[in-house]
């Protein structure tokens, strides 16, 4: 950390998130290596610790000798500041040396109300905004995580994407760099054409034409050049028991927003709900071995300190040796007095003797996410939980003492009428009828139910890609009559805010024209639009309707089936038939059956995987 | 790879005892707030593979006290901490296996077992190191002046609201110095238990006095550095 940002750290908020020096934070000898990576979450320091895919990039990259990988985070608007005052451009954290300076910046991109972060954070570190307006002195941008799978609202920006699982291919991503510069062969366009060309998952947007028609839909999508593949197929790391494991952990001195051992037990998801695009873009599932898991658990406990584990994953309740796994768990756990919790839990799925024993089970409340409030819509949306499964889990929790239970629910999913709203009330009501017919509950206790609504954004990659969401007024004229028909004292309401996920779906669906409003939004100033304090939606407006973008094109039409996608030049291993299929069945209120019972054909097993219920992968039991 | 388990191997001690750790917080870790570092020690400890002892009941924790505060923003040489062990481990072995889980600004630089109370804190030592654009002799002799004059005050926030407080009372003894463009000052102040005085309240004392510290703080800034625990003689290091 070099004088002048120390000096500074003594003027803002919070600083121990600038500073840096944490335990576990890989310092390398700069002489020593070849490339430096600076790897940024473009939101706060607290946010980006949290971020399981960070550590393991983070790690996976500086295991390599000949690369650095360095963190960046947005500084806090009082620090950002600071830095124009007194002429500070923006530094990595273990270095402090300044981001423009590295080979290659990499970004993960989590969620799209970030975007506005990242251009900020370009700007804060002085590297030209547009891909194409970088020299050869420039660091190489590049993008991933589950919002690249459309990277094109934000192609003009970067110089690349990593599509899919990037353990693997940004270090040879990395390594190419090197090469390209040793044998003197680098410039900024050969690189990215060979790295196109030959690295799997790697999308340059620059090297492909978009044309359009008349009605603002996208025409074609055509690569440049012969070697540039027409479809970016994205990466996956095909054995998880062979994934790399980051053992050694950064540990942050400032409190992450999840401050704890996160496990990851599987990627992928066995379920098909037909708007989750986590549920498609991690296909196909991958388990690791449970033996794995446990040797892995146990060397971060010996490497961090930390009091809990959690078991991370889509649906914790599919991993299929989840038994065993947490038996040899609590073997360990119990007498270090570290706590282990399984959030998503499904009570239904496990035996009651270990459920006592898991510290999630202990807490007060009970989360639960029907997200429908009929059968009817729950089969629409492939949401296999029946109200009887609802009532199960709450009983076994309030015979357990709790009295909180926390239901998630979406508004404006297709084909929803005013019954499916009204439904959402009478689900929350008989949970709390239920705690007054449970002789076990606890005594002297009222039930707290609380109902929390966000709104359907058709994403990418699912099978309701394809659709419109509500517009504004009618979102918010189903959260009103939500709010009226919720008439039990007992039941808390609360809703997400329309607009956020009005923006939200134009950036999830956007082609390469709204990179005009992303560019003035920046420089007007937009930055952490994920913080509600700064998320301002007139000004949104405002931009795009300056940039000629009218936001309900992307947000409130429903997409042709013919019509080519913005997001068709990357194939993220599903099918689009599959996508259509399902759409078809949801219409039909017909469920799928989930991949363990039997295979729908989506698609993805063409990648391959190890320990996967897929036909033709790797056994799911082999080691 | 490591295995914390072997402390359960260790012979057992008849009771608890308490081990006092002497650390630096130096560096970039000035800015680590009480709160994180506490949290950090108590994972750093785990790590360590300590024979802990336990608080019992609902819900058991390790025991852990903080010698005196410090505001974030300044070092240290002589941050305290009392620890608790159960079982049998030697000061040096405990010394150096938290040395392996900690970085060289927040070393460990002594382990020993805790005979005197803490409250037996009495002064502090503290080093100011200061960089401003006019630093001369004649600033050095003028802060001097003020340090010496008498009736500083600082306001003190606390949840009562904010009061009044009497600086120069708190102040054992000052020696300043102007030495190759930088001035240092030298301070014991207050640091018992109700009579503590942050070193922070002398630099805004100054700020006041004489405007130093007060513009572009890339070019104007300083280092307050806390060297030693006194007793109440002012000179005896508190152990
Ligand atoms: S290939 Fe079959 S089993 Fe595998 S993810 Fe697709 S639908 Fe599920």
């Amino acid at each position: 950390m070099n004088e002048k940002i120390s000096s500074i750290l003594k003027t803002v908020e919070k600083p121990g998130r600038y500073s840096g020096g944490e335990y576990g934070a890989v310092i390398k000898d700069k002489k020593a290596i070849k490339a430096r990576f600076a790897f940024c979450f473009p939101d706060t320091y607290e946010i980006g610790m949290s971020n399981l895919g960070m550590r393991i990039l983070y790690g996976s990259l500086n295991s390599d000798p000949d690369i650095w990988c360095e963190r960046v985070f947005a500084p806090w608007v009082d620090m950002q500041e600071k830095m124009r005052s007194y002429d500070v451009p923006l530094w990595a954290h273990e270095s402090g040396d300044p981001v423009a300076e590295f080979d290659i910046v990499g970004f993960t991109l989590q969620y799209e109300m970030c975007y506005t972060t990242v251009l900020r954070v370009l700007e804060l570190s002085r590297i030209p905004l547009l891909a194409a307006e970088r020299g050869e002195e420039d660091p190489i941008i590049i993008g991933g995580g589950p919002c690249a799978y459309n990277p094109e609202p934000i192609a003009d920006f970067f110089d690349c994407f990593s599509i899919g699982e990037g353990e693997d291919n940004l270090v040879e991503f990395t390594k190419l760099y090197i090469r390209m510069k040793e044998e003197g062969r680098y410039t900024r366009a050969a690189f990215l054409h060979e790295a196109a060309a030959t690295i799997k998952g790697i999308y340059v947007p620059s090297l492909y034409d978009v044309t359009y028609h008349e009605d603002g839909t996208v025409a074609a999508i055509t690569p440049k050049f012969e070697d540039v593949p027409k479809q970016v197929q994205k990466c996956i790391i095909e054995d998880m028991d062979r994934a790399f494991f980051p053992e050694n952990v950064v540990m942050p001195y400032v409190e992450a927003v999840h401050d704890r051992i996160m496990l990851e037990v599987y990627r992928g998801c066995i379920r098909g709900c037909r708007f989750c695009q986590a549920g498609m873009i991690y296909r196909p599932v991958r388990e690791k071995s449970h033996e794995v898991l446990n040797k892995q658990a146990r060397c971060l406990y010996d490497n961090t300190g930390y009091e809990e584990i959690s078991l991370t994953s889509l649906s914790i309740s599919d991993y299929t040796e989840l038994e065993p796994l947490t038996r040899e768990l609590l073997e360990w756990t119990d007498p270090n007095m570290v706590s282990l919790s399984l959030p998503s839990l499904r009570v239904d799925s496990f035996s009651r003797e270990l459920m006592e024993r898991i510290a999630s089970v202990r807490t007060s409340s009970l989360t639960f996410a029907p997200e429908a409030g009929t059968q009817r819509l729950r089969d629409v949306i492939n949401k296999n939980v029946r109200e009887e499964d609802l009532m199960r889990a709450v009983n076994v929790a309030f015979s357990g003492g709790k009295t909180n239970v926390k239901l998630y629910f979406m508004n404006g999913l297709p084909t929803e009428t005013a019954e499916d709203i009204e439904g959402i009330a009478t689900l929350a009501k008989n949970v709390v009828h239920e705690f007054y017919q449970n002789k076990e509950r606890p005594k002297g206790r009222s039930p707290q139910v609380t109902i929390s609504v966000s709104c359907f954004i058709p994403k990418p990659f699912t099978p309701f890609q394809w659709e419109a969401q509500d517009t504004m007024e009618m979102l918010r004229e189903k959260q009103e009559y939500l709010g009226e028909k919720v008439t039990d004292r007992k039941v808390r309401y609360t809703h997400h805010d329309a607009r956020v996920s009005h923006i939200e779906a134009v950036l999830a669906r956007g082609n390469r024209r709204l990179g005009a409003a992303l560019l003035l939004a920046a420089k007007e100033g937009f930055c952490f639009d994920a913080w509600d304090e700064f998320f301002d939606y007139d000004k949104w407006l405002s931009v795009f309707e300056r940039s000629g973008i009218d936001p309900a094109f992307f947000a409130n039409r429903q997409m042709g089936l013919d019509e080519v996608l913005p997001w068709d030049v990357i194939d993220c291993g599903v099918s689009k038939e599959f996508f259509k299929r399902e759409r078809e069945r949801a219409y039909a209120a017909a469920t799928t059956p989930n991949c363990r019972e039997k295979c729908s054909g989506c698609g993805a097993n063409r990648l391959g995987g190890a320990r996967t219920c897929c036909p033709g992968g790797g056994a799911r039991n082999e080691k | 790879m490591k295995n914390n388990d072997v402390k359960f191997t260790l012979p057992m001690l008849a009771e608890p005892r308490t081990l006092r750790v002497r650390f630096r917080k130096v560096g970039n870790l000035q800015y680590i707030s009480h709160l994180d570092l506490q949290r950090t020690f108590s994972r750093v400890l785990v790590r360590a593979g300590l024979p802990l002892w336990y608080t019992k009941g609902f819900n058991p924790h390790i025991k852990m006290v903080f010698g005196m505060p410090l505001p974030v923003g300044s070092e240290s040489e002589c941050e305290l901490l009392d620890i608790r062990i159960e079982r049998e481990m030697s000061c040096e072995e405990v010394k150096a296996r938290l040395n392996r889980e900690l970085t060289d600004e927040l070393a460990v630089l002594e382990v020993y077992p805790a005979t005197e109370k803490f409250t037996a804190i009495t002064f502090a030592e503290y080093e100011y190191t200061i960089v401003t654009t006019g630093a001369n002799a004649a600033l050095a002799a003028q802060i001097d002046e003020v340090l010496q004059g008498g009736g500083l005050t600082v306001t003190k926030k606390s949840k009562s609201g904010e009061k009044e407080v009497d600086l120069s009372a708190h102040i054992l003894s000052t020696e300043v110095r102007f030495q190759e463009g930088l001035i240092f000052v030298c301070a014991k102040l207050s640091a018992a238990e109700g009579k503590y005085i942050s070193p922070e309240a002398l630099i805004t004392a100054l700020r006041a006095k004489t405007g130093i510290l007060s513009g572009d703080p890339t070019k104007e800034h300083y280092r307050i550095l806390r060297r030693r625990a006194l007793l109440a003689d002012g000179k005896t290091e508190f152990r």
